[in-house]
């Protein structure tokens, strides 16, 4: 019989969400908490933590939604996060009660995750899923009698018709999870003597877990060393094989889940052949199945670039606007002058980013949420396969139109070291969303809006800088397959999901979230250097400062309006010049001399190595300096007006504008993806080789673009 | 010995065992275990990766890793 637990129910307590990949945990997650999900991550690593707290009459609840998993062996980094979840190596993740989630159609696959979690004692309860599908594929399960057979409780769910929702919410509130009997003998695993000295010392309750410990130790960052070398001392001592050890479980395991399905499962053989089969004839097809992902893709694009438009120049006029009202109504002074020249214009650089982050998440839901996405892994993984990078890669430079970021995290799924760090690696070189604004606003000033054809020249420049950027990984990646040296074997093992049709609710709710933790992350770093900016900006040492003003020339008494207006310009110019970024931009300015670059577009070279996406606020804060806000052009407009107070010539012309956008289209100017590559690959070394690499050839070919087009 | 990477699209096979390599478990983890039936569904362009049905699902895997796979034809 169970051991039931104790009637004292808790007053906070945490529910982890844990089952196989496409099972519909994550739909159930969605159902039971909303939109009031947080994003966090899990210590020491970058997976994220999806979250969010019930109020559940006096008590509270904390959902956790962990990654998809096939068993607590990690093969890789998600399945990491889970084998510690459960085994309390992160303390502050470790779950009170366990909801495990399983496909009603492939039970055994599901049982197999199910009756570990049982071995590793923690109290749980089981969700049967998809009723729906296994009904149609003639699959009937006696829930009573699987309870029976596992000691814990068992609830059947259609999440995505919503049945069974409120089963499982009765189920939290009521903390109905029962604390498991071991399913299978563990102790007969290991030596009795080494798993109670280890279940000893590190306060395990089971021999189960002690077994665990020891198979993954040598992986597992939180363990002290200490502890790792006396571990690894003690399994030396007790000489046994780990890998048949496991291999012995796993069939046995298998074994004593057989006779469970066999008293409650039912099957009648339904000779229909599924629709997903068809539509797989349809999109795997040899040629029609790249037809239709090519087809998918340009529509991304084009939701990207054409639909996002509208609501990005509302934006920009927005805060134009209000930063020209603020000042009209604010007295003026040095608060005034930060608010309207630093603060506005820096947040309203990241604000207008939301339209198409958003839809880019969405597309991206929409993919992944159809099961489409697996669909690409399978047809891309050949062709993928001469550059070093594996079919599972497409997912990450998909991503990586949006944001390098969560591309890079998406690469956690790819179980063999190699092709993950080469796609690492590469993924920052797609044109993420952040470049966009630097195209936009140099093709709108250098590119004239002609037609070639039927096709849009701006356009087709745009469609040349992200098609340099694919061609930019393969070829790296391609070097980097060449270079690195590990023995290590690249494999595929990816499941496809049946086809569905999206969950729109879902959609939003994934868009909304993901882009909310992208904002305000970005955010920060944007709003903190639009500040500094302007200090820099505005601020100088003193006596540079009057001489540079003294050194401008004074016009007559009585002198035109239109001399007065250019030594007004001028005075202002000189003040810039000799403000503390306007020397550091000076300093820089003979080596980007070469590629086309004044001091000024050497102050956006140096802000923005931070986020490329300062770039745009940097202008908008260097132009507003120089003049008046309430002319309320916007910063294209501006740009375009910018005449070399020198030589007379407009600042950017074609070759500097084709130049200053391959420079942003392959140099490391993105702190957050170091601080990402850094977290993914545990250490300096693979984020400085990045940072050089990309730099270089950032360098080399914005040298070469601004030759040819000059 | 017939490997799972001979099969033809619309062949049914039994397997037999899992060939010891470092991705057994793996393999034995995603369901592959003796005694299921397979049939192969698909083949990407290339011939390469194909994909599996074991029993409701399906599943990707690449021609090296169907080559650990021992299988009989059924058909």
């Amino acid at each position: 019989m169970p051991e039931v637990l104790t009637p004292e129910k808790l007053s906070t307590f945490t529910v982890s969400l844990i089952g196989n990949p496409n099972v519909g945990k994550t739909t159930i997650f969605n159902r039971l908490t909303g939109l009031r999900q947080k994003v966090g991550n899990y210590p020491g690593v970058t997976v994220d933590k999806r979250y969010a707290s019930l109020k559940m009459g006096d008590q509270n609840a904390t959902i956790i939604d962990l990654p998809g998993t096939y068993s607590i062996y990690p093969n890789s980094e998600d399945e990491v996060i889970v084998h510690r979840v459960l085994n309390g190596l992160d303390k502050t993740s470790k779950p009170d009660f366990v909801l495990a989630v399983v496909d009603m159609s492939s039970m055994e696959r599901g049982l197999f995750l199910v009756t570990q979690i049982m071995d590793l004692g923690l109290p749980m309860a089981v969700v049967l899923n998809m009723s729906d599908t296994a009904e149609e594929q003639g699959i009937k399960v006696k829930a009573h009698q699987l309870y029976k057979a596992l000691g814990v409780p068992v609830i059947q769910t259609n999440a995505r018709s919503n049945k069974g929702i409120n089963g499982i919410t009765d189920l939290i509130s009521q903390q109905m999870f029962e604390k498991p009997v071991p399913f299978l003998d563990t102790d007969q695993l290991l030596p009795g003597d080494l798993s109670a000295k280890i279940c000893e010392r590190f306060s395990l309750e089971n021999s189960y877990q002690a077994y665990q410990l020891i198979r993954f130790h040598d992986k597992e960052p939180i363990l002290s060393q200490e502890d790792n070398e006396w571990l690894g001392r003690e399994v030396g001592e007790a000489d046994f094989d780990i890998k048949s050890i496991q291999l012995k479980e796993t069939q046995d395991r298998y074994a004593a889940i057989q006779q469970v399905l066999e008293m409650v499962v039912e099957k009648t053989d339904i000779k229909k052949k599924r629709l997903t089969d068809k539509l797989d004839k349809v999109f795997l097809h040899k040629i029609g199945g790249y037809a239709i992902f090519l087809g998918i893709l340009l529509l991304i694009f084009q939701a990207v670039f054409a639909w996002s438009a509208v609501p990005m120049d509302l934006i920009d006029g927005f805060f134009a606007s209000l930063s020209a009202s603020v000042s009209g109504l604010l007295p003026e002074g040095v608060l005034t002058d930060l608010i309207t020249e630093g603060i506005i214009p820096g947040i309203g650089g990241i604000v207008i980013f939301i339209p198409q982050i958003a839809l880019l998440f969405a597309f991206l839901g929409i993919l992944e949420d159809t099961g489409y996405m697996s669909r690409v892994v399978f047809l891309m993984d050949r062709i993928m396969r001469p550059f070093g990078l594996n079919g599972k890669s497409v997912v990450p430079l998909i991503s990586g139109i949006a944001c390098a970021i969560p591309g890079i995290m998406a690469s956690r799924n790819i179980g063999n070291w190699k092709d993950r760090l080469i796609t690492i690696m590469v993924t920052p070189l797609m044109s993420c969303s952040a470049r966009l604004p630097v195209y936009v606003i140099l093709i709108g000033i250098a590119v004239p809006a002609t037609n070639i054809g039927p096709f849009n020249l701006q356009a087709l420049v745009m469609l040349g800088m992200y098609l340099l950027g694919v061609v930019a990984v393969l070829v790296t990646a391609w070097i980097l397959k060449l270079v690195l040296q590990f023995n290590e074997r690249s494999y595929l093992m990816v499941e496809m999901p049946l086809f569905r049709l999206p969950r729109w609710k879902d959609v939003v709710i994934t868009m909304y979230s993901k882009s909310k933790t992208f904002v305000f992350e970005a955010g920060k770093v944007i709003l903190a250097i639009s500040i500094v900016l302007w200090v820099l900006a505005t601020y100088g040492p003193s006596s540079a400062r009057e001489e540079a003003m003294a050194a401008v020339e004074v016009p007559a008494d009585g002198a035109a309006e239109e001399a007065m207006l250019e030594y007004q310009h001028n005075l202002e110019s000189a003040e810039l010049e000799s403000s503390y970024i306007g020397i550091a931009g000076r300093f820089i300015e003979p080596a980007i001399r070469p590629l086309g670059y004044d001091w000024k577009i050497g102050i956006a070279l140096i802000t923005s190595f931070a986020a490329r996406e300062v770039f745009v606020s940097t202008m908008a804060t260097l132009y507003s300096v120089g003049s008046e806000v309430e002319d309320e052009l916007t910063i294209q407009e501006k740009l375009k007006s910018e005449v070399n107070p020198k030589t007379g010539e407009a600042v950017f012309n074609l070759a500097t504008a084709i130049s200053l956008m391959v420079f942003y289209a392959f140099a490391m100017q993105c702190m957050s993806t170091l601080a990402v590559v850094y977290r993914e690959t545990k250490g300096w070394k693979w984020p400085v080789i990045q940072t050089i690499y990309m730099t270089a050839l950032a360098y080399v070919s914005a040298f070469i673009a601004y030759q040819l087009f000059s | 010995m017939t490997t799972a990477d001979t099969i033809k699209i619309g062949e049914k096979a039994k397997i037999l065992k899992i060939l010891p390599s470092e991705l057994t478990l793996n393999l034995m983890e995603m369901g592959f275990l003796p005694g299921k039936h397979i049939s192969l569904l698909q083949r990407a362009p290339l011939k390469d990766p194909m994909a599996f049905r074991l029993e409701n699902t399906v599943i990707a895997l690449r021609k090296s890793e169907a080559q650990l796979i021992e299988v009989i034809l059924e058909n």
